[in-house]
């Protein structure tokens, strides 16, 4: 769909927001990652001591050289004593210490961050779903379920990833890298200038390689929701399929896409197998270097035996982390674009933002249209033009009209799932504008046509409008809309479950579970949005005069295409491109030459046949 | 097949299955090669993991230390040393290469081939087999399962031969090298082990509950947002919410919990290793110290030391995955050994071909008889629906199929299309049982119209095209034409080419019902079934949906589940059913005649309007 596009985003432009929001999501927790990072400070620090110990055991306490231990004096103090074997054990309690030290920190750093980022991510969870059900009737009827679900769960997970892992993973490369360069420094400033000739090389080329490998990946996943979306199709359709014998074209359709698919895939391995190789030999010619000079300035003495191994240490910290930082750049711009693809959600106005003087006055039921228009935001022409009419409390009010006359867009303008351009809609005299909307929406019940079930049970959702209700008062309700016979004849009866994992309610079955469960909350106006049109006309005919006992107070509007229904009502309104074209009693309307009676009329000559048992061929 | 294989919590046997893993090899079958070469460079690549050190060992103890030791500058060993490297390089960078290759191409061979034959195998399952098993459950065996299998049978095979072959060969050489400092060396590894595969069964088992808790909160996204309108209209924003930040608590709590308990993993190996590594600085130093061993030696078991990690971490993680992979597995071969409980015989598929290839040259006309003798059926659980039922049908009858929900009218239409066979009596069209003929055969020659439209992704052309897969893009807008379709489709931007799948969700019912409607008249079926939608469409559609359903039912043999009064009234002869049986039938003119059920049913439902026009 189009509109969902504009759902997506340039990752470029919004690099810079990205990371703002990034930083607001954290919300209070924040100071949790400064904690890990000190923490990761010691970490790396530790790590960074131990080629030392080597240097210190091998050029002092073995004695192959005379210049001197490179540990820091405050370890060095430890490990004194008269005899080798004792300093060999001074050292190796040291070290074993120190990593007990490290292994601690880590756990601990671990433990902080998970309780970071799951907290953080709790939270934008929740704001999600309630932005999601706070965002107004225009984003619900212009994207897709998939790709909000997506968004909600992938691009959760990506920044949720990013704030702990990747972000750390960062921070303990950069640290790690750099107290290793500052090791070396103090070691040998030229061997270390020789340890970094190739590593920018080899960073560069992970950025580049993993930048390329994204694109890549898109590609791949837009090949497998190709062909998910022909497996889904075909199962669903397997009727279809079935009934018109073409297994074969499927499976060759499927075919294609399962190769298409299969080969994007592989040239992925293609591009991985090159790089990984390739950037194998770079990391080795470093190393090559560093062994090479180190061997020399050992031998002419410029440094000793153990800074030499201790720079062999000294350079996998360095080396091997460049591809890995060249990684999480790419996954930095993998989580801007979730991070900006979640924010077109929640910064999207909901409904209820920039909402001002919101009453809750006593609503009765008197409706006033007056010259109302409505235009959808992508649209070029008025959906409603210049609607007026006066409905008293309890009256009944039939609206007919062709499909996408705009009969339905009349009814949500009422409940403000959608807003008026122009004119206004008061009820009691009060402009719906003002009224809070929740409020207004506990005093408006709409029933719509295909109304939706909760994945819970029968009795659930019929006591989902009113959780304190009786069981009895539930039943009732159920009778009165003609559904609990077929409820009792599932084999749990009220506890059957509803959806996928149950049963699967037909169109009539969830129309008349809809009515019931607005029942259970009396409502001084009422919508049918042509809420009984699968129901056959008997039954909507024995539930309307039951509902007219049970809502005789309340004013009614109701939508439909059975004249049949709208014979009954006080006033009949046939809408017709967005204007009331007719409005008055069947009576009236039969007399004018408008929509009303041909409909009257297409409809009647059905049900001659009837009586006449004619059959025209 | 068991109904609780179909749920996916119930795939969690711990035993390794050996015939189920057989069969997922045998998938492996035709990548035989890619797979030995893989393992090949794996074993190489081990080799020069374990070479590498060595090769600085070498530098320290054949140039280095005897220039310290005689004070002298003597570099002409350096020579050695470089071809060493440079041969490592070579051969470490080709085998990478090779292997990654070699491996990718077995993992998405393998998940192609495992996805083609779940795909062909559910074409050949019968339409009882959709009916209890759900779309989703189909679907995450394409994806999910089939891309864990692929994975862990290339790239975890392949990290396992290595760690494995690596653990050897490094402890061979350490033994050879020195024994005292191997043995210290390699007593951590069974402690390694250990702690490695309980942490890993336990992060395991938590990331599995986790899964669990994540997919309700998928479902709960799922609801929130299909159901927003509704929520909306009831106001139950604030009930839903509650329901859904309990899960994400909960989500949050173990997640925690599993984090901290994986945390735990990675420092007690270190602290292990760090031990390790002190006992070989004391030992080895000492060592040294008395010359028994060179410094270079030293280094080299420092380094070793390390190297365990890797491959201890990579075997014990893929137990883990393969743990996992089974439930994958066990959970594919159940789809892909679903027998089909509706098949054509040896002998048929000998003489018509089978579902993917028809011999279509040897298909006798179908004239459209069909005649139902003594059929009795009952669906795999419950009661009998159709208990010795008889119906005889002569080519070009329409018959419109009345009556309740559960009366049969739905069965009635299944066995006609085969998608369920009698459990006694039989079918036979034009005089013959249809099981002695290909299911192909009786397709071929059929149609069939939803009750809620089934469009496939795609063009409004295609979708029609679908009917007839060699008709002309002249035939298709002809088939629209005789529906009434034509006219509506040159109304959109993009006419035939509009899109009709999720994304196409601008079409309404009435349009798609339509569109479905000139897919049946392409396909020129014999024998039509049309199954009647109860929604509403505004009059005109109703109109053109009532010419289109006359022009199909024309000159064929119809059967009708009606709900259209107009359909019924039109229709050859109107059986009206109840559990299972046939109470009434006749034509219109006659069962209204008999003021009978029918009568009763109709006007019933049509009385307050028969009033109207008496009044009139």
């Amino acid at each position: 769909m189009d509109n969902t596009k504009t759902l997506s985003t340039d990752p470029k432009k919004s690099v810079g927001r990205s990371l703002l929001l990034m930083f607001r999501w954290m919300g209070k927790y924040w100071p949790l990652l400064m904690i890990a990072f000190v923490m990761l400070f010691f970490i790396s620090y530790i790590r960074t001591i131990t080629p030392l110990f080597g240097q210190h055991i091998i050029d002092v306490i073995l004695k192959f050289s005379d210049e001197g231990s490179k540990l820091p004096p405050f370890f060095q103090q430890f490990i004194g004593a008269d005899t080798v074997a004792k300093q060999l054990l001074l050292a190796g309690l040291l070290i074993v210490s120190l990593e007990l030290f490290r292994a601690i920190s880590i756990f601990v750093r671990r433990s902080i961050t998970a309780v970071f980022s799951e907290r953080v991510g709790y939270n934008l969870r929740n704001n999600l779903y309630r932005q999601l059900q706070n965002l107004g009737y225009h984003f619900h009827s212009h994207t897709e379920t998939g790709d909000m679900i997506q968004r909600c769960t992938s691009d959760v997970e990506s920044y949720k990833r990013f704030i702990s892992d990747q972000i750390i993973e960062v921070m303990r490369l950069v640290m790690l890298v750099g107290l290793s360069i500052y090791q070396m420094a103090r070691l040998d400033v030229k061997l270390m200038a020789i340890s970094l000739i190739i590593t920018p090389i080899i960073l560069t080329i992970a950025i580049f390689y993993f930048r390329k490998v994204e694109k890549m990946f898109q590609t791949i996943e837009q090949n497998e929701s190709k062909m998910t979306t022909h497996v889904q199709e075909n199962v669903s359709g397997a009727r279809v399929v079935k009934a018109f014998a073409n297994e074969k074209f499927e499976v060759n359709k499927f075919k294609d896409l399962n190769r298409q698919f299969t080969d994007s895939d592989f040239k992925l391995v293609k591009k991985m197998a090159f790089f990984w190789s390739g950037t194998d030999l770079i990391c080795f010619a470093q190393f090559f270097l560093i062994a090479i000079a180190g061997i020399i300035f050992t031998v002419n003495g410029e440094i000793t035996l153990g800074v030499y191994l201790a720079f062999l240490a000294y350079a996998g910290n360095i080396i091997w982390p460049m591809r890995q930082l060249g990684r999480l750049v790419g996954d930095f711009s993998k989580a801007t674009v979730a991070v900006s693809r979640l924010d077109k959600i929640i910064s999207t106005k909901n409904e209820y933002a920039d909402l001002i003087d919101q009453t809750k006055p006593e609503i009765q039921g008197n409706v006033e249209f007056d010259h109302v228009s409505f235009k959808f935001e992508d649209s070029t022409y008025h959906q409603l033009d210049d609607i007026s009419f006066t409905v008293k409390k309890g009256e009944t009010v039939a609206i007919i009209g062709k499909t996408g006359s705009g009969k339905t867009t009349l009814m949500n303008l009422m409940v403000r799932l959608l807003d008026y351009d122009s004119g206004s809609i008061s009820i009691d005299g009060t402009e719906i504008k003002n009224i809070e909307k929740h409020y207004l929406r506990e005093n408006v019940g709409i029933i719509l046509q295909e109304p939706f079930l909760f994945s819970k049970t029968v009795e659930e959702n019929i006591k989902i409008s009113n959780r304190n209700s009786d069981e009895n008062r539930m039943k009732e309700v159920a009778k009165i809309a003609s559904v609990h016979d077929d409820i009792v004849h599932f084999e749990q009866g009220y506890q059957t479950l509803v959806g996928e994992r149950g049963v699967t309610l037909s169109g009539g079955q969830k129309q008349r579970v809809a009515i019931a469960r607005m029942l259970l909350k009396p409502k001084p106006i009422l919508i049918f949005d042509d809420s009984l049109s699968a129901v056959d006309t008997e039954t909507d005919k024995q539930i309307r005069s039951r509902l007219k006992k049970e809502w005789k107070d309340s004013t009614v509007f109701i939508i439909t295409h059975r004249i049949t229904t709208a014979k009954e009502a006080d006033r009949i309104i046939v809408i017709d491109k967005g204007k009331i074209s007719e409005s008055g009693t069947h009576n009236e309307l039969i007399l004018q030459s408008g929509l009303y009676k041909h409909i009257w009329e297409i409809q009647s000559k059905i049900d001659f046949q009837v009586e006449d048992g004619e059959v025209h061929g | 097949m068991d109904d609780h294989l179909y749920d996916e919590e119930n795939f969690t046997s711990n035993k390794i299955d050996w015939n189920v893993w057989k069969k997922i090899f045998s998938f492996m079958k035709p990548l035989k090669k890619q797979v030995l070469l893989s393992i090949f460079c794996m074993i190489v690549l081990a080799s020069t993991d374990v070479i590498y050190p060595y090769i600085s060992k070498f530098a320290i103890d054949g140039i280095i230390n005897p220039n310290l030791e005689a004070g002298t500058r003597d570099l002409s060993q350096l020579g050695y040393f470089i071809i060493l490297y440079v041969i490592f390089m070579v051969i470490q960078a080709t085998m990478v290469y090779l292997f990654i290759i070699f491996a990718g191409k077995v993992q998405t061979e393998l998940a192609f081939n495992i996805r083609q034959k779940a795909f062909t195998h559910l074409q050949e399952l019968p339409f009882s087999y959709y009916d209890r098993t759900r779309v989703g459950w189909i679907m995450a065996r394409m994806t999910s399962d089939s891309r864990n299998l692929s994975e862990i049978l290339s790239w975890g095979v392949i990290d396992f031969t290595w760690g494995l072959f690596l653990m050897v060969i490094l402890i061979i050489v350490m033994l050879i090298i020195n024994l005292k400092l191997a043995l210290i060396t390699i007593a951590i590894v069974p402690i390694l082990m250990l702690v490695s595969t309980y942490f890993r069964k336990f992060i395991l088992k938590a990331y599995r509950s986790i899964r669990k808790v994540n997919s309700k909160i998928t479902g709960a996204y799922n609801e929130g947002i299909t159901g927003a309108i509704t929520t909306k209209t009831l106001v139950l924003e604030n009930s839903n919410y509650d329901d859904f930040n309990l899960l994400t608590t909960d989500i949050r709590k173990q997640s925690i919990r599993a984090a901290m308990i994986q945390g735990l993993y990675f420092p007690s190996v270190i602290f292990l290793i760090s031990i390790a590594t002190a006992l070989i600085y004391y030992n080895g130093g000492n060592m040294v110290f008395n010359l028994s061993i060179s410094v270079g030696t030293l280094y080299l078991f420092t380094n070793y030391v390390w190297q365990f990690f890797d491959p201890v971490n990579n075997i014990a993680s893929i137990f883990a995955q393969f743990q996992q992979a089974q439930a994958s597995a066990e959970r594919i071969v159940s789809l892909i050994e679903s027998e089909p409980d509706i098949t054509d015989s040896e002998e048929v598929t000998e003489k018509y071909g089978s579902l993917f290839d028809y011999k279509l040259e040897n298909f006798e006309p179908l004239k459209g008889d069909v005649e139902f003798k003594n059929v009795t059926f009952k669906y795999h659980v419950g009661e009998k629906v159709l208990d010795n039922f008889n119906l005889s049908v002569k080519q070009g009858e329409s018959i419109a199929l009345v009556g309740h929900t559960g009366a049969g009218k739905s069965t009635i239409v299944n066995l006609i299309c085969r998608f369920y066979e009698p459990t006694t009596g039989v079918i036979t069209i034009d005089g013959v049982d249809y099981k002695n003929r290909s299911m192909s055969w009786l397709h071929s020659n059929l149609g069939y119209v939803l009750q809620s439209p089934h469009l496939f992704s795609g063009s409004v052309m295609e979708n029609i095209r679908y009917g007839k897969l060699t008709a002309t893009d002249e035939e298709v807008i002809e088939a629209a034409k005789q529906v009434e379709a034509h006219d509506f489709i040159i109304q959109f931007e993009k006419g035939y080419e509009t899109e009709c799948g999720e994304g196409g969700s601008r079409l309404s019912v009435g349009q798609k019902q339509l569109i479905s409607f000139a897919r049946a008249i392409l396909a020129n079926p014999r024998i039509l079934i049309l199954d009647e939608a109860t929604s509403s469409v505004d009059t005109e559609t109703e109109q053109l949906i009532q010419n289109a359903i006359n022009k199909l039912l024309k000159g064929r043999t119809s059967f009708i589940v009606a709900h259209r009064l107009s359909t019924i009234v039109h229709s050859d002869r109107i059986l009206v059913l109840e559990d299972g049986k046939v109470i009434e039938e006749g034509s219109h003119r006659d069962l209204i005649a008999k003021k009978g059920q029918y009568y009763d049913l109709y006007t019933n439902q049509y009385s307050e309007e028969m009033l109207e026009l008496s009044i009139q």
